[in-house]
């Protein structure tokens, strides 16, 4: 008798887990096709989110379907469309900021932005792509959507504790007195290492930047792959032995907005030294080779990450600041003050020597 | 009279081989679509293709002539060799103890040994951390007395060991138990001393099984990739990940592929050496084991404390570090709060479904793989070839898996039949593997029984081959599904939101500033390694830990 019942009972549990598996897929299935209005694919870093009621409410008044697809770091998901290209696996990007923008125009990948009375390819925008922009900051059909500084961060109790004054220069980060201090994420492998390193050669002038990395090496300098493992194993709010830190200008308000209680400053705080902040710009663009069908509902995207409902969410939920101008800086922002002076890269420069800088970098830093 | 019987002879051979191929069929196209065909395209991109606009242009040295790619491969043979002679000399007391002892709780300690293959590689990792980082439980006394493990080759061998050390364990448990108690009591009354004895008798016995294991883990250490971008460092990385970087972030594919082609040489010898290997290990005849003998005398005693402690320190205490971790999070942080998340509950339930329809794929493909391997002659050239395929999908470099993948088929990367076809790629292998050997160690006397009894070949195969190597099938399930559910499947192909994972949501919360992210990444791992270990006990099921069926 007991037996029956066991057998029955795993036969029935084999059944209901067949027809969930076979009705599950279908479900999707039916779903795809069930839904008339048109897809846009819209290729993103794996940083990007926004309020699901924001893309929600665009998906209805544009009639489209949205269909995120995350194609790593950003870096990363640039060379995932430049392998792509001659069947694109989307019909816009966001993304691809200034430092890779050289490799984006190099690879073809970008299509221009369609020139429209009003929109955002007329209104001026807070941040520029690059130096050869217009007032709307939109080069080669990339459309600034937000920006922020990439510069050191450090951990506020650990230098009350040592009782040790914070650097006032790179050339001090390099004394005896820092040695061991520093972590940074490598920039081959790191878009906020990229833009430190990048910070670096244009403060000081590539043979001076780079002297400074080689005496960094000397003074115990830690390279770790990605932002996540400088700022969560080496950084020593976290858990590590590095009380200073390469991560962004807003990360000291990031602290504030997930802390545990509700605390009134930030334990982490921004060290601005001369060549070691730099500007990083986001930007949207259409891709070339996409679905023409997409391309009106493409634009309508890139405008809306640009209306100021987006603006206003992107500042905790990606924490950069907003590109477009007029849009209230969020209250937890306050703990995020922005430099007044950061180090530019010529897009010329940047695309003639971003590759040797880099190979020299790995020459000095890590052989 | 001769010439019928002859044809007859050669029509059955025949139809052998056509069900042979009809086997084999299905794995060897879904390998070729999914594995050999976009790895050979990035490869010929790589070293022969038309350049693309925006490919870095190579004007770097080959490999074999640049001093710092040298240092790679040489370090990555090294790390791989050490890891070998480590578990080799630390596995085989704790084999020794485990099949020779008679104590409490051996059972639970034999259970354990799975803990570290179930355990998902993230998960270890961020153990490892935990345990011996700069502030973590070992680590920071360590640090105190001036031992500094960060930036040390050991973050990876400690790594290597706690996911390799149990192999080796259960392997060299496996070739005791093949040893003959009357040949040992045979040698002993000879006048073999215990050591004497160990060496000439039971030793040769064992050696093949841990040879086996070995070169296992000789390739699982030559090609791993994720211990090795999270514990290698700058410094210490392996060969997979320098041609990770090369491709996902520098779209060098040229010296990438060079790496790769070398690469794949050196694997896929050293897999077709552990076919070779293997193939040794079948022998279907009966044995009665050497009887296990209490812990008694201070030899002994103190062998067994080092061995048990050694074992518990290298692969028990960085699961507990990260667990205590994890209670921290839940006791004093925030990481509770994870749990009332829709992200969170989204992930569970993407992870389980994706993980079952891939199961069951996975499931299909491997009993198929190793049927067909079971049916071909077995050690000829092209059953070994066979045998090793079903390491490729493990050994294969996964970043050029993802891009040749988008080389071949970019409208599907975003399709979700490709994801499920992806995590059924990875976790094949297991059932593959597990089945092969248990058809292996099954006698041939059963199935030749049940047919002359008139039982068809699907008949014998369900009625008899399935239910006697069911425990097996079952255990490969076991593996291939505790793989999958941590498994980082989704970012070989190109992710979606909707596809949130568990494994992805941990990365995303760490790529994130602030400690309630740090908290919700230490309990969602924790919450992985749980449901790993659910999934594996729930398909294995309860019972005596592998028992080859002759040992009945």
């Amino acid at each position: 008798m007991w037996q029956t019942f066991r057998r029955w009972e795993t036969s029935a549990t084999a059944v209901l887990m067949c027809g969930w598996l076979v009705a599950w897929p279908l479900g999707v299935w039916a779903q795809a096709n069930t839904s008339s209005p048109s897809v846009l694919r819209v290729m993103t870093h794996s940083s990007f989110d926004l309020p699901k009621p924001l893309l929600a409410r665009f998906e209805q008044e544009a009639n489209v379907k949205l269909q995120l697809i995350q194609g790593g770091d950003a870096g990363e998901m640039l060379n995932k469309l430049i392998l792509s290209q001659a069947a694109p696996v989307a019909d816009v990007v966001y993304g691809i900021d200034n430092t890779l923008l050289p490799r984006a125009v190099a690879g073809g990948i970008l299509a221009p932005f369609p020139q429209a009375a009003g929109s955002v390819a007329h209104r001026p925008a807070l941040a520029h792509m690059a130096d050869t922009a217009g007032p709307d900051g939109v080069v080669a059909g990339l459309v600034p959507i937000n920006y922020g500084y990439v510069n050191l961060n450090i951990d506020k109790a650990w230098f009350a504790q040592k009782g040790l004054a914070l650097p006032k220069s790179l050339q001090e980060l390099s004394s005896p007195a820092y040695r061991g201090l520093l972590v940074v994420p490598n920039p081959a492998t790191s878009s906020p290492g990229q833009a430190f390193m990048l910070a670096t050669v244009a403060g000081l002038g590539e043979q001076a930047a780079f002297d400074w990395w080689a005496r960094m090496r000397a003074n115990g300098l830690k390279v770790v792959k990605g932002w996540s493992e400088a700022y969560y194993t080496e950084f020593s709010r976290n858990g590590g032995s590095r009380p200073i830190v390469v991560s962004y200008a807003t990360s000291p308000a990031a602290e504030v907005f997930y802390s545990k209680q509700k605390i009134s400053a930030s334990p982490t705080a921004n060290v601005f030294l001369p060549g070691a902040v730099f500007r990083q710009v986001e930007g949207a663009a259409l891709l070339k080779g996409a679905n023409p069908a997409a391309q009106a509902a493409g634009v309508k995207f890139i405008e809306f990450l640009r209306s100021p409902a987006v603006q206003q969410a992107l500042q905790t939920r990606l924490w950069m600041y907003p590109a477009e101008p007029g849009v209230a800086p969020d209250a937890v922002f306050q703990h995020a003050q922005e430099p007044t002076q950061f180090e530019a890269v010529s897009l010329q420069a940047l695309t003639a020597q971003a590759g040797s800088w880099q190979r020299r970098w790995t020459q000095v830093v890590l052989k | 009279m001769m010439s019928t019987r002859f044809s007859a002879k050669a029509t059955a051979l025949s139809r052998k081989r056509r069900t042979v191929l009809w086997l084999a069929a299905g794995p060897a196209l879904f390998a070729l679509a999914l594995l050999v065909w976009p790895v050979a395209r990035l490869l010929w991109q790589g070293l022969w293709g038309e350049p693309m606009a925006g490919l870095l242009l190579d004007d770097s040295v080959p490999w074999w002539l640049d001093a710092h790619l040298q240092w790679r491969v040489g370090w990555t043979l090294v790390q791989a060799l050490v890891t070998c002679v480590l578990c080799g000399v630390l596995g085989l007391p704790m084999a020794w103890v485990l099949a020779r002892l008679e104590f409490r709780g051996r059972v639970a300690w034999q259970r354990a040994l799975m803990l570290p293959f179930v355990v998902p590689t993230l998960v270890a990792a961020l153990g490892i951390l935990a345990l011996w980082g700069p502030r973590g439980v070992l680590g920071a006394p360590l640090a105190l007395a001036g031992w500094t493990l960060e930036g040390s080759p050991w973050m990876l061998l400690l790594g290597n060991l706690f996911f390799n050390l149990s192999l080796v364990v259960r392997a060299g448990m496996d070739g005791l138990a093949q040893v003959s108690a009357q040949r040992v009591a045979v040698a002993r009354t000879l006048g073999a001393t215990p050591w004497r004895a160990f060496w000439r008798v039971e030793w040769p016995v064992m050696a093949p099984w841990l040879a086996s294991a070995l070169c296992l883990v000789f390739l699982y250490c030559f090609t791993g990739f994720g211990l090795a971008l999270v514990l290698g460092g700058q410094h210490w990385a392996t060969v997979e990940v320098e041609i990770y970087t090369l491709i996902a972030h520098e779209l060098a594919l040229a010296p990438a592929a060079s790496l790769a082609v070398a690469m794949l040489a050196l694997t896929g010898g050293m897999a077709w050496a552990y076919a070779w290997v293997e193939r040794r290990l079948a022998s279907p005849a009966r044995i009665t084991p050497v009887p296990r003998r209490p812990v008694r005398g201070l030899a002994i005693w103190s062998g067994w404390a080092l061995a048990l402690g050694a074992w518990l320190l290298l692969c028990g205490a960085p699961l507990l570090a990260l667990l205590l971790q994890a209670a921290q999070a839940v006791g004093f942080g925030q990481g509770w709060e994870v749990l009332r998340e829709d992200d969170t509950w989204r992930a569970v339930s993407n992870t389980l479904r994706f993980s079952g329809l891939a199961m069951a794929l996975a499931t299909a493909l491997g009993v198929l793989h190793a049927l067909a391997g079971q049916a071909m002659r077995r050690w000829t050239p092209a059953a070994l070839a066979w045998r090793a395929s079903a390491y490729a999908p493990l050994v294969v470099s996964p970043v050029a898996l993802a891009f040749g993948l988008l080389l071949l088929y970019p409208q599907w990367l975003a399709s979700w039949p490709l994801l499920v076809a992806a995590y059924a790629l990875l976790a094949y292998p297991f059932v593959a593997k597990a089945l092969t050997a248990a058809l292996d160690a099954l006698p041939d006397q059963y199935a030749q029984a049940a047919a002359s009894l008139g039982a068809g070949p699907v008949r014998v195969l369900w009625r008899v081959t399935l239910p006697l190597v069911a425990p097996a099938l079952r255990r490969g399930m076991a593996f291939a599904a505790a793989t999958m559910l941590g498994e980082f499947a989704v970012s070989l192909l190109l992710a979606r939101p909707e596809w949130l994972t568990l494994s992805t949501l941990i990365y995303q919360r760490l790529g994130r500033p602030g400690s309630a992210n740090l908290d919700a990444a230490l309990v969602l791992s924790a919450g992985l390694m749980a449901l790993a270990l659910l999934a594996f006990w729930l398909i294995e099921g309860r019972g005596e830990p592998r028992r080859a069926p002759h040992q009945d």
